[in-house]
């Protein structure tokens, strides 16, 4: 039969593939490795250039952990408002209830991409002091410049386009058949959403708000532009860095690192645990 | 009571359907893949509005396009509607799966004690701390069919929810579902496409085609006595053999009712050589080709057709059938070896027809369809 000479070619081949499979295998594990820690570089380097010594005499200065005070604080209100503006335009997104999704969608791409820098630029003209929205904040005696409002709109126009791409995603996921039996068995809309859409969408949701957290976290584009005053973390390295210089700027940076990534991580490691459950 | 009239635009053709349907009653939507069975189903459930019609369960209306306009929905309508994708909840156990509508439909029947009797029943008692991510198809969908029973609807829709199934999980929750709808004498609708499906669930089937219903009956009527010809394409019927006596009319051959020999008496009896035989299940099938044809009401006739007519045949026109006629009255002996060949019958035997020479077969009480592809009740429809 005419396929009967080709299995020595075949064998040859397949050896050969596998040859090429596994030096591409190792090419490309060694690729993930040299990324990984280079990903993780900074944070080595952090911390082997502290010492106890220096991070106690750094914070101990008077006043010194305000910043993260105040960063926690708009942060917190941050992710507040993001929670309620921001997942029922993601859900909406998701299942494409809204008239001309694309235009939508991308006007949500569009505050990702622009340059934190220029967003701070743009916000002094919208919400400045002379211009109708910062007057109509000065009759009830706000100021959305230099002040902590200031901090928290610079803050929600860094960290929202994260949350909502990423809630819509974690909504996406969640199939639609499945809310459709809940309806079938008697839960009105707001019930289904509450016993099986946002619990379904909860990993995703997590992430998408620890991203959020840790972008709000370390804002810095807008809020230098916008809010100088009061320092949050971010604003604190960068004055601390000017003025007295690198050694005296890192342990501000751990206080940073320290404050930004718990709630990513565990976020990260509930999610991760709860798709397990559900896939197992 | 479900009583539903239904119509609805789709971009090919229009959904019209009406049909009743008594409690403890199962009925079966038949019909080809697109013919708008789902459609319909999912009017019922309130997942879709109609265009016109209405839908009352237990003679609540549950959907009227007519003023008072009603629409209930989906969450009101106590409608329980199983698919092929059980749904289940995944981040539920299978306890609190089965519970879930207990909050909102809470009364007899969402007990702890029910749940566990809904579950032992179904045979799923051991599973019902374990998450659904854990079953198997066949229990899941046990869980989905538990988790309806424990919501107490008033109806059962089920949308071909055991397809792609193995044929005896497949019968199993079939068997499971004729039983709920006995014990609850709740009104069942089942759609299929497959005509096994819907004779082993249904005690009525509806022949749906291109949104329209072409026949309602017993699955046995529907099959022995098709109401046109496009019902019995649907239900399996797969070489339609011209009458001889009657230009354009053609007799509907079922590859299942069909018995080897000459028996006049019983029907239409075909002879003609064996083009091909394999084996189908138990027994045979084969293709014979159609020389000579014997009907009650004329003598045998050469039949040796210039077009051959095969299973998959579009509706006959007057003109090919009575061109085969011509050919019929002036055809030659009915050897037929390597001439036009006559019209190919795939027939199923339960033994293999012997080789050589032609083979004798009778069709038993034909269905016989005008070229327009209506019924005509003829003296070979003799009941068997």
């Amino acid at each position: 039969m005419s396929w009967a000479a080709s299995p020595p070619a075949q064998v040859a081949g397949s050896a050969l593939r596998r040859t090429v499979g596994s030096a591409s295998g190792v090419a490309s594990l060694a690729g993930a490795l040299v990324i990984w820690v280079a990903l993780l570089g900074p944070v080595i380097t952090l911390l082997t250039h502290l010492s106890w010594h220096q991070i106690t005499t750094a914070l101990a200065v008077p006043g010194a952990l305000d910043p993260l005070l105040v960063s926690v604080e708009s942060g917190a209100i941050t992710l507040a408002v993001l929670l309620l503006l921001g997942t029922p335009l993601a859900w909406k997104l998701a299942r494409g209830s809204l008239p001309f999704p694309r235009v939508w969608e991308a006007g949500v791409l569009c505050s990702l991409l622009l340059p934190p820098l220029v967003i701070g630029l743009l916000l002094i003209f919208m919400v400045g002091p002379f211009t109708p929205i910062g007057e109509l904040l000065g009759h009830v005696h706000l100021s959305a410049t230099n002040t902590f409002l200031a901090l928290v709109i610079a803050e929600v126009y860094e960290s929202a386009p994260y949350y909502v791409l990423g809630a819509q995603a974690a909504f996406a996921a969640v199939d639609p058949a499945i809310e459709e039996q809940a309806a079938l068995l008697g839960d009105r809309p707001s019930r289904v959403a509450r016993r099986v859409t946002l619990p379904l969408a909860a990993p995703g949701l997590a992430m998408a708000l620890a991203v959020a957290w840790a972008r709000a976290m370390g804002a810095f584009g807008a809020v230098v532009i916008i809010a100088y005053h009061p320092y949050g973390i971010p604003l604190q390295i960068w004055t601390t860095l000017q003025e007295t210089g690198l050694p005296t700027a890192l342990p501000f940076a751990l206080v940073l690192l320290v404050v930004a990534l718990p709630l990513p991580l565990a976020a990260y490691f509930w999610s991760a645990r709860a798709r397990g459950r559900r896939r197992a | 009571m479900l009583e539903a009239d239904v119509e609805l635009d789709r971009r090919e053709f229009r959904l019209s359907a009406a049909f009743a349907v008594a409690a403890g009653e199962r009925l079966a939507l038949f019909g080809p893949s697109g013919a708008g069975k789902t459609t319909i189903l999912e009017v019922i459930a309130g997942l879709q509005e109609p265009g016109r019609g209405t839908v009352v369960l237990d003679g609540r209306v549950l959907t009227r396009t007519a003023p008072p306009r009603r629409q209930v929905p989906p969450w009101q309508r106590r409608v329980g509607l199983l698919r092929q994708d059980p749904a289940l909840f995944p981040h539920l156990s299978v306890r609190q799966n089965l519970a879930y509508a207990a909050r909102t439909r809470p009364g007899p029947g969402t007990g702890r004690d029910e749940i566990t009797r809904i579950a032992e029943r179904l045979g799923i008692g051991g599973l019902v701390d374990d998450r659904p991510a854990r079953l198997s198809g066949g229990q899941a969908h046990r869980v989905a069919l538990g988790r309806l029973l424990a919501s107490r609807c008033d109806a059962l829709l089920l949308d071909e929810p055991y397809t792609g199934l193995d044929a005896s999980l497949t019968r199993d929750l079939t068997d499971l579902v004729r039983e709920v709808v006995a014990a609850r004498q709740v009104p069942s609708v089942l759609v299929a496409h497959e005509l096994e499906a819907a004779q082993a669930f249904a005690d009525r089937m509806a022949v749906l085609d291109r949104g329209q219903i072409l026949q309602l009956g017993s699955p046995a009527e529907v099959v022995a006595a098709p109401a046109a010809r496009r019902v019995a394409e649907l239900v399996g019927y797969r070489a339609f053999v011209p009458l001889p006596e009657d230009p354009g009319t053609v007799a509907g051959v079922h590859p299942d009712r069909v018995i080897p020999g000459r028996q006049p008496g019983r029907g239409v009896v075909l002879a003609g050589p064996v083009r091909s035989c394999r084996p189908a299940g138990a027994g045979w099938e084969a293709t014979i080709e159609m020389v000579t044809i014997e009907t009650a009401s004329a003598e045998t006739a050469s039949a040796e057709t210039a077009s051959a007519e095969t299973a998959s045949a579009e509706t006959a026109s007057a003109e090919t059938a009575s061109a085969e006629r011509a050919s019929a009255e002036t055809g030659g002996g009915g050897a037929g070896g390597g001439g036009a060949g006559g019209t190919l019958v795939p027939v199923r035997l339960r033994e293999a027809p012997a080789g050589g020479g032609d083979f004798t077969f009778t069709v038993l009480a034909p269905p016989c369809f005008r070229p327009d592809g209506t019924r005509v009740t003829r003296a070979e429809e003799v009941p068997t």
